[in-house]
């Protein structure tokens, strides 16, 4: 076990390497370029050639990411081209925190509601309650956020004047309560889809039938059988999800006005600060590498019969 | 059709950024774009939601606004005009332009300009200190010229606004760490020559480039968080993406501000929204509002203000080495098509005025006498059977280009287009371009035909519009515009010193240019209508970022 999260862990810097050089070679030979932007209209080809030299960027593109590389294996990022002065990782930090936060909140939203009705309606199969509440989640799960937003908007801010239209002011205000439904109800929607799959799965084994022979109750097998059991494909989503959370969400942030990573991102990339896409990228990578080992790992510590070597 | 290899958006990427455009209204190209600031999500009245913290400082005597996160607070790599709205409050230079926008002395108390024009003495004032009270000599202002100008700050304006003093160039480059134009006579006293007599030195030093900053605070690591400036505010607090607050320097050289803090809210949000909420004191009206403000009956009606055009010329440009536009007549012919007043009133609510000259109204220089080329069909149809496209059915493609991703290049330009066409006869085909990838191809000068672009002038000096946009030796001329006539032109005024002569040449430039029209003007833009709080009194509206904040005076 050990040694194969330690195999694991040792392709992680490869990985990486990887998609930062694909991102590093996508930004550089994309069109656009940071200094135009920072000057804009009273672009003077001179000047910019000038500031270009100062700051590395027309160096060969190999030498410019080894040295990337050398800085951000120290944990240096360098500085954003656009808020000149200013450490990405200062940036970015507190924008993680609140992208974080949101994430945390419509997952948590999604779970609590959508594992115990999926796991619920899994046991109604053949009364009209499983088809109402399946049909009810694939309609919500098939409905773009660019309709759920505007939607909720006009429901909770326009008509209800419940919680204002946009901002953004932490974990405990009303403004999170907008953003929180977005992304969580079509959350809802898989999780009832998938815990009533894989509950239905469970509830057809054998040793399901075999415990209901030996006249355990209900609870008891829910419990110690069915529940456990079907919660193997669970996991696997919610470490996604978990990855998820670092990534932030571009529209929803965007059109929100949340101070998130999702939105930061789309900022960047419009003003062509290669450090910030790098880290966000970075981060991401890293999220999802480390969402994969633990839903790996977890597999064989809530299913005994997996094992890895 | 090149174009398109370079953008192929997809269905996400236009969704997202339509909705973003929504928001955020802030694209570089339209910092102060009356055109997109219909807010779609701004709230009609009574928005009781208040949880943007005002507890923080518990004066009453406090202007809350509502502002974006500013690139840097570096007034020397400063280059945009978010940044210098709180650099011109937080650092102060030699001279600064007023609300009038009059050149007056700052921390210099009084200058002196040689017979030739080309040296200046500066006599510091006696009382001038950095927020922590210490002097400032004119030794600080010789080790900050040199720090603006060093290669290791990477300044972008520093070429432009401090290149003509005489040695500036030469430490741009690396080949001097000294500016040999720059002598320090004693402490308050500092001596600058300059490369030949240029009127507008002055102004140039009224820029965030020319300020002065404490050799001691920049060695601290993170001196921008608590920069030692020389301002009427000094930077009380600042959480990126969150709030920036100023606070009265009382070791101002002037009597301190009347106004304590302001409390600027970078975090975002519907400003009418907040505006009517109390949270923020002053407002730009979008479109989506106008009718309601100036209702007389509404509320909102007593705060309305009038605000000046700014210093800044939205225009559609032509590249006239690409045909058709390298023909003079064709280009008359569009501009002639075009009915300004009609889409000035009808499209934009009268927010702009149309444009009909370069220079905007209350610029130096700016004459009311210039008719430009006024809307006549009959002139248009003339124009193009003089031109050598008069058989339309030849022209070549063309294609408009406007920066931007979403979706739409703006009522006033379908209207336009409408116009050519039924004027004329002739399609002219949008093609949307990403902003970045639009300025790329701008500096190229591979665009053909270009619109949604502004000139925004950096200091009041017909030079920083004439001159910039139209000498044919200019990198940002993006139209290819070459007429010796207007150079020469240009190229006298720049160190012609008498005012009234030097104001003339421009005068004579201008509509030289307006003439042969390598541009068509369209608007001059601005903040048309402003709702400011009764409880704030004396807040300046001016057509250019000054520092004004000092000013003001709160009065519950």
């Amino acid at each position: 076990m050990w040694q194969y999260i330690l195999s694991r862990l040792m392709w992680i810097p490869f990985l990486l390497i990887s998609v930062a050089f694909i991102t590093f070679i996508l930004g550089r030979f994309g069109p656009g370029d940071p200094i135009e932007i920072m000057m804009g209209t009273k672009y003077d080809p001179i000047v910019a050639e000038r500031v270009r030299s100062e700051m590395g960027l027309d160096r060969p593109i190999i030498s410019q990411f080894g040295s990337y590389l050398k800085n951000a294996s120290q944990g240096d990022f360098g500085e954003s081209l656009r808020y000149r002065g200013r450490s990405v990782s200062g940036l970015i930090g507190p924008k993680l925190i609140v992208s974080a936060k949101l994430s945390f909140v419509s997952l948590l939203i999604s779970i609590l509601i959508g594992l115990p009705l999926g796991f619920l309606i899994a046991h109604k199969q053949g009364t009209w309650i499983d088809p109402f509440i399946v049909t009810i989640s694939v309609t919500f799960m098939s409905i773009p956020i660019m309709i759920t937003i505007p939607a909720l908007l006009w429901i909770g801010c326009l008509k209800t004047d419940l919680v204002p239209c946009s901002g953004w002011g932490g974990l405990f205000d009303r403004r999170i309560i907008i953003p929180a439904l977005t992304m969580g109800i079509p959350g809802i929607a898989f999780m009832i889809r998938i815990m009533r799959a894989s509950t239905l799965d469970v509830l057809g084994e054998d040793y399901i039938r075999t415990a209901k022979a030996k006249g355990l109750n209900f609870f008891t097998i829910s419990n110690r059988h069915v529940l456990r059991n079907s919660m193997i494909p669970i996991v696997t989503i919610l470490s996604f999800s978990l990855a998820g959370i670092l990534g932030g969400a571009f529209i929803t942030e965007t059109i929100l006005g949340i101070p998130g990573v999702g939105r930061f991102s789309v900022e960047s990339i419009f003003n062509r600060d290669y450090p910030v896409i790098m880290a966000i990228t970075l981060i991401g990578a890293v999220a999802f590498i480390l969402a994969n080992l633990v839903a790996d790992i977890s597999y064989s510590i809530i299913d005994p019969r997996i094992r890895y070597r | 059709m090149n174009l398109m290899k370079y953008f192929k958006p997809n269905k996400v990427f236009y969704i997202f950024v339509t909705t973003m455009l929504l928001i955020s209204c802030s694209s570089e190209s339209k910092s102060s774009d009356p055109f997109s600031s219909a807010d779609e999500l701004t709230k009609s009245s009574e928005n009781k939601s208040s949880n943007i913290d005002n507890t923080s400082k518990n004066s009453s005597n406090k202007l809350n606004i509502l502002y974006s996160d500013p690139p840097t607070l570096d007034p020397h790599i400063a280059q945009d005009s978010t940044s210098a709205g709180i650099i011109l409050e937080l650092y102060s230079g030699l001279v600064s332009l007023n609300t009038d926008l009059k050149i007056v002395p700052d921390l210099a108390e009084s200058w002196t300009i040689s017979e030739d024009g080309m040296q200046y003495i500066f006599k510091l004032r006696d009382n001038a200190k950095f927020h922590d009270g210490k002097k400032i000599t004119a030794n600080d202002f010789l080790w900050s010229f040199t720090r603006a100008s060093s290669p290791s700050t990477v300044s972008i304006t520093a070429e432009d606004y401090l290149g003509d003093i005489i040695g500036v160039r030469d430490v741009i480059k690396g080949d001097s760490e000294v500016i040999s134009g720059i002598k320090v006579i004693d402490d308050l006293t500092l001596q600058i020559n300059i490369d030949s007599p240029k009127a507008y030195f002055l102004a140039k030093l009224t820029y965030p480039v020319a300020f002065v900053l404490d050799k001691e605070n920049l060695k601290e690591a993170n001196w921008m968080d608590k920069p030692n400036g020389s301002g009427p505010f000094i930077l009380d607090e600042y959480l990126i993406g969150e709030k920036l607050v100023l606070k009265r320097n009382l070791n101002w050289h002037k009597p301190p501000a009347k106004l304590e803090y302001v409390s600027m809210n970078l975090a975002g949000g519907s400003a009418m929204a907040m505006y009517e909420n109390g949270e923020i004191d002053i407002t730009g009206v979008g479109m989506a509002d106008l009718e309601r403000v100036l209702d007389p009956d509404n509320i909102l009606n007593k705060d309305v203000v009038v605000a000046p055009f700014d210093f800044s010329q939205y225009y559609i440009g032509f590249n006239m080495e690409k045909p058709p536009f390298d023909d003079i007549f064709f280009r008359q012919a569009l501009a002639y098509a075009i009915n300004k007043e009609l889409i000035a009133s009808e499209v934009l609510s009268d927010l702009v005025k149309p444009a009909y000259g370069i220079l905007p109204p209350g610029f130096p220089g700016y004459d009311e006498k210039i008719q430009g080329l006024q809307h006549s069909e009959i002139l248009a149809k003339e124009s193009l059977s003089k031109s050598k496209y008069s058989d339309i059915s030849s022209l070549p493609r063309i294609i408009l280009s406007v920066p931007g991703t979403g979706g739409s290049a703006g009522l006033d330009i379908e209207v336009i287009l409408e116009m050519w066409k039924q004027t004329l006869g002739i399609e002219v085909e949008i093609q949307q371009v990403e902003w970045a990838t639009f300025l790329q191809m701008l500096n190229k000068k591979d665009l053909q035909f270009f619109s949604g672009l502004g000139w925004i002038a950096d200091y009041p000096d017909p030079e920083n519009f004439l001159d910039i946009n139209f000498h044919s030796k200019k990198s940002t001329n993006h139209n290819n515009y070459n007429n010796p006539k207007v150079d020469d032109l240009l190229e006298s005024a720049r160190i012609e010193r008498d005012v009234q002569t030097r104001l003339d040449m421009y005068n004579q430039a201008e509509k030289i240019i307006v003439e042969e029209s390598p541009w068509i003007p369209l608007w001059f833009p601005g903040d048309r209508y402003v709702l400011i709080n009764q409880r704030v009194k004396n807040y300046k509206l001016t057509p250019m970022s000054v520092p004004k904040y000092s000013l003001v005076e709160i009065v519950e």
